[in-house]
């Protein structure tokens, strides 16, 4: 009797241990990767429609210029408090009916936390720059170009993160009527118009003559084209660039709002 | 409001308003606007040889990537604009940069994947927020909190499973900003155990209610030149 009870006891752990190896046959064989029934797998994610590019932070070539369109007429001030002397009365328009933009500079964050503002002015003298409230500015705009125009060999040629896309003849002021020099900046866009004096294309810049102060809307200096074309390159002018039509046309393709403008 | 509290401590109708953002949502959901939309993101994904196949999209679909890219815009032109402005510092700063890259590439896939179907970009006045520590950190908790919560509400509605699974890619790291920027601001980044989704029409609602969206500057003009000549 005892030696039954000890053969079906054996047997049982005989099953028992039979069983627990094909567990672990089978376990072991999954964990390597072995096969499994199809309508056991999870289906693999799908594929996203997007392809996110690497976030990639603001990098500056230094050969960036920022503008703000001015929202709201204010005083520019020679300092970056409310009661510093005013260095100039900045409008929200121009002359010609579009928003005032500026060329900001740098900023300031006085003790009371408010921001300001340093930019160069569409103003007399040339080359006035003052501190206005960040606020009275609309957002930032970058711009990478910049327009030379070179009295001296009667030329303007811009160039964008320092390489040159655009370059062509010019005429400038007379020695009468010069062109000033300095730093100014592109400021508005004129199209349609239909005068044949001033080209297809005439842009407007924050630079001013400094002997036609008395000239309908302030006397500023602008760039456009021509019907003349035959006096250029010359010194021609009122002080405005002129450009031949063609040129004014294709400078129109690349010359963004904000562009700073060297006068040398 | 203490600072311990889950929920942030505003809503973007506290802050701001405008016009360009309703418009570029209203303009993702007329029906030609949308059978428009669908013809620009087939011949794109086609001509880019996308993984899914273009006219597996549904109209709808790029309705929702419009919708979802209008968000972006919003986002990455706030943390730019703080970048620029320059008034932040420290932990803020750095967050408005790093936040300013994803958000940017957000919107570059964003309007890669719809071509000529994506809605334009808005100009934005943020109306001093990028000025200010405080403000900023405010209001860039009320912006990624209101885009988990976009991303989370529209998901059920999507398609594509490729777009489902590009969305949802984009909502964990939405989530993610989210906590950093609550646990910049002081509050708690994670307070609940679930989140809410919020519909469309909610969020179009407060989007619509705020002034952030700025008129663009006209710096074009026919009139007659007044220049010295």
């Amino acid at each position: 009797m005892k030696r039954r009870r000890l053969l079906e006891t054996l047997a049982v752990a005989l099953v028992l241990i039979g069983a627990a190896f094909a567990t672990f046959v089978q376990v072991s064989h999954s964990a390597r990767g072995g096969e499994v029934a199809p309508e056991r797998m999870l289906p693999p994610p799908p594929r996203p429609a997007l392809a996110i590019p690497k976030p990639r932070v603001l990098a500056y070539s230094g050969a960036e210029a920022r503008w703000s369109s001015v929202l709201r007429s204010v005083s520019a001030r020679a300092a970056p408090r409310p009661g510093a002397p005013v260095a100039a009365e900045l409008p929200s328009m121009t002359p010609e009916g579009t928003g005032n933009v500026v060329l900001v500079l740098r900023a300031a964050v006085a003790a009371n936390g408010t921001v300001w503002s340093y930019v160069r002015l569409p103003s007399l003298p040339n080359n006035t720059e003052a501190w206005v409230p960040r606020r009275a500015l609309g957002p930032t705009n970058i711009v990478d170009t910049h327009l030379v125009v070179d009295r001296a060999k009667l030329r303007a040629t811009l160039y964008r993160r320092g390489r040159v896309i655009f370059s062509a003849d010019i005429g400038i002021g007379t020695t009468r009527w010069p062109t000033p020099a300095g730093e100014f900046y592109v400021r508005d866009r004129l199209a349609g118009f239909n005068d044949p004096f001033y080209g297809p294309v005439a842009f407007g810049t924050s630079a001013r003559s400094q002997v036609l102060t008395d000239w309908p809307a302030g006397g500023y200096i602008g760039i456009h084209g021509t019907d003349r074309p035959g006096l250029l390159p010359g010194r021609v002018s009122h002080g405005c660039i002129r450009m031949r039509n063609a040129d004014i046309l294709n400078l129109a393709k690349v010359l963004p709002i904000g562009t700073p403008l060297t006068i040398r | 409001m203490s600072r311990d509290e889950p929920s942030p401590a505003l809503e973007l109708t506290e802050l701001d308003a405008g016009g360009a953002l309703a418009e570029a949502f209203s303009r993702t959901r007329t029906r030609a606007g949308l059978l428009r939309a669908g013809a620009g993101v087939g011949a794109l994904l086609a001509a880019l040889g996308a993984a899914e196949p273009a006219d597996a999209f549904a109209a709808s679909d790029v309705d929702l990537l419009n919708f979802a890219l209008t968000l972006e815009y919003l986002q990455a032109a706030f943390y730019t604009e703080a970048e620029q402005v320059g008034a932040l510092r420290g932990r803020a700063r750095r967050a408005a940069r790093v936040l300013g890259a994803v958000e940017r590439a957000h919107v570059a896939a964003l309007r890669k994947a719809l071509g000529k179907a994506a809605v334009g970009r808005p100009r934005f006045n943020f109306q001093g927020t990028t000025e200010n520590e405080q403000k900023f950190l405010k209001t860039a908790v009320a912006f990624e909190d209101l885009a988990v919560a976009a991303y989370k509400g529209q998901a059920p509605m999507i398609k594509s499973d490729a777009l489902l699974a590009a969305a949802i890619s984009i909502h964990s790291v939405e989530a993610r900003h989210a906590a950093w920027m609550r646990h910049l601001f002081g509050i708690t980044p994670a307070a609940t155990a679930f989140d809410q989704a919020e519909s469309r029409p909610h969020i179009e609602r407060i989007v619509q209610s705020t002034h952030f969206v700025a008129a663009q500057p006209k710096t074009t003009g026919k009139g007659a030149p007044r220049y010295t000549g």
